[in-house]
């Protein structure tokens, strides 16, 4: 296990930000520490880099105890929401950073950030200032800044928080592929549950200081702990009383389907490729459904159509217990 | 390598710029009464006696200048003004810059207390502030002077004492350059370098010094063309003890009061000129545009 965190609790003020946490993120994998803003998961990022500390317990990297060491002897690479780029010197300047610290030979220097600068598709950029470059380039320079140093794990706060969703898409592909090349621990902080389960091995699920549920995002989509982890992965909707998600609710116009319960289509929505219904049942609820444009089509579903609905067999998320 | 060549890549413009706003469009009736009255009041206020004190001075061309040069009274004076301020600006320089990162990057009880101090100096009258130092310093009846000067060091009437008052009087300004610049800038940089092993020192040579240093030089100008100038607090330390402890602004007093106006303009306008040419200094200096 590659980051023991025990027992963790930190306080700001009257404000309990983490209690009581305990996690261990494992070697060479790619966590996402997900959860809602203010939910406490950005500290306990803070807390592993050691640019905070816990008011209780202890973290461990790599077998190392480093609850009490500072954050520049704990050798993690630290990306930061709004890329903490060094304004006044060069790209090149910037990823040499670490290694001027360290006091490394300059041919070495020069020939590792050459390397790192073609890692992140920058060796074109090298000596222009960080003011020159767009926002999604001076995050992929501030990754192979925390890169150059050779960190033991690599911690990445709401890295796509500041950039617009395409290039957020095609960051979150690139930074998996450049996991499944550089093979460094990483963990990084979203709120943002597709990019969580898209591009990570396992999830940590926080909410108000407390770890929710953790595993991997095949698990906490289909087996979320309780409502909560179930509510924060994805929509959901309401059925005869069964908690389901929108796309696995089956919609027809005639009783065919057994056990349906009836209702009146309230709005029809198309977005893209999809059309939301919202169907009002007799028995009150207000159902949401999820279907793809041809199968609304083929139904004729319009507003104040007469429908029946009913959770798709197999589909109801089976709630485990509290493994946290 | 993670090849796929993202879209994203591709360079933007390598000088992105926010396009200025333009001024904003009044009546034509009320931008030129405006225009007016600002010049009218600077003309008056400013530009009409500053330029007096120069065409007195050059009024028999550079003899004035040059009689006043030929007087160890005036050689001594500037001498001893220049190395008051310099050494004023050089303690200003390290407290400014160690109070604004203290104000700005530490919270401590009595933050707001101290936040308030900072600007006495520049709310009490400098005649206050050599007095103050006088009741403390003062070798005959101090309340910390005579054991100073038992240890064999006279600072009132001295020269400790005239730059302990003019760095009093100058200290709010290199801190308040400094404090919003470093708000501004935030610790995120600072942070980053800390992750990446630099250590305290290396973080503040490396990245907190590059980031404020436009704000540093700008306070020390401020803090230069104020040290010397300074008067009235001065005035007070430094007593009557002949020519020894009398700087340039007390010597433009003496000088006129003793009819000898020719040398008081020519000093003056001395005065003037460093501190025009301190100003010039900084407007060539400061980058074009400032970066973000």
């Amino acid at each position: 296990m590659s980051i023991e965190v025990r027992n963790v609790t930190k306080r700001f003020g009257d404000f309990v930000a983490l209690e009581d946490v305990t996690v261990s993120l494992p070697t060479g994998q790619l966590t996402a520490l997900l959860g809602p803003s203010g939910g406490g998961k950005s500290t306990l990022l803070r807390i592993i880099a050691g640019l905070d500390t816990a008011d209780e317990g202890t973290i461990d990297i790599e077998g190392t105890e480093a609850t009490n060491l500072p954050a520049r002897k704990r050798n993690v690479g630290f990306v930061f929401q709004h890329y903490a780029v060094f304004k006044h010197m060069t790209v090149a300047k910037n990823v040499a950073f670490g290694l001027e610290i360290r006091k490394r030979p300059k041919d070495e220097i020069e020939h590792r950030v050459d390397e790192l600068l073609r890692l992140v598709h920058l060796q074109q950029f090298a000596h222009r200032l960080p003011s020159q470059l767009s926002g999604g380039q001076r995050q992929r320079m501030a990754l192979a800044r925390a890169l150059a140093v050779e960190p033991k794990v690599l911690l990445l706060d709401e890295p796509f928080g500041a950039l617009d969703a395409k290039v957020r898409r095609e960051l979150r592909e690139w930074l998996r592929r450049l996991h499944d090349e550089v093979h460094v621990t990483t963990v990084f902080v979203t709120h943002d549950q597709e990019e969580a389960l898209e591009v990570s091995d396992e999830i940590v699920v926080i909410n108000e200081g407390r770890v929710e549920q953790i595993g991997s995002p095949d698990d906490l989509y289909d087996h979320p702990a309780n409502d909560f982890v179930m509510g924060f992965l994805g929509e959901v909707t309401t059925v005869n009383g069964q908690k389901v998600r929108p796309h696995d609710v089956d919609i027809s116009t005639t009783p065919i389907l057994a056990g349906a319960a009836q209702g009146t289509i309230s709005r029809v929505l198309r977005v893209g490729f999809q059309v939301r219904v919202n169907v009002l049942t007799d028995g009150g609820e207000d159902v949401t459904v999820e279907l793809t444009k041809s199968h609304a089509n083929a139904l004729g579903l319009g507003e104040g159509t007469t429908v029946w609905v009913t959770p798709t067999p197999g589909s109801i998320p089976r709630m485990v217990e509290k493994a946290g | 390598m993670a090849s796929a060549v993202l879209e994203e890549t591709r360079p933007r413009d390598p000088h992105p710029r926010a396009t200025p706003r333009p001024p904003r469009e009044g009546h034509p009736a009320v931008t030129w009464g405006l225009r007016l009255l600002v010049v009218a009041y600077l003309f008056f206020l400013v530009v009409w006696p500053t330029s007096l004190v120069a065409k007195n001075t050059f009024a028999n061309g550079f003899d004035g200048i040059q009689g006043a040069l030929d007087d160890p009274d005036v050689v001594h004076a500037l001498t001893l003004s220049g190395q008051v301020a310099v050494a004023a600006v050089l303690i200003n320089l390290v407290f400014g810059v160690g109070m604004a990162l203290l104000l700005v990057r530490f919270d401590f009880p009595g933050k707001r207390v101290l936040n308030a101090l900072i600007d006495v100096p520049l709310s009490v009258s400098p005649v206050v502030v050599g007095l103050a130092l006088v009741l403390v310093y003062s070798g005959r009846y101090g309340w910390f002077g005579p054991w100073l000067e038992g240890q064999g060091l006279q600072v009132v009437f001295a020269k400790p004492g005239i730059i302990m008052a003019t760095a009093f009087v100058a200290l709010p300004l290199v801190i308040r350059e400094v404090v919003p610049v470093l708000e501004d800038m935030g610790d995120d940089q600072e942070q980053a370098a800390r992750s990446l092993g630099a250590n305290a020192w290396q973080t503040f040579w490396r990245i907190t010094v590059p980031g404020i240093k436009w704000a540093v030089v700008y306070g020390v100008v401020l803090c230069l063309a104020r040290s010397l100038g300074e008067f009235g607090a001065v005035k007070v330390v430094a007593g009557n003890v002949g020519g020894e402890s009398t700087t340039a602004p007390m010597l433009v007093q003496q000088k006129y009061q003793n009819f000898q106006q020719e040398t008081a303009y020519s000093v003056s306008f001395m005065l003037a000129f460093a501190a025009v040419l301190c100003l010039i200094v900084v407007a060539l200096l400061r980058p074009k545009e400032p970066k973000k």
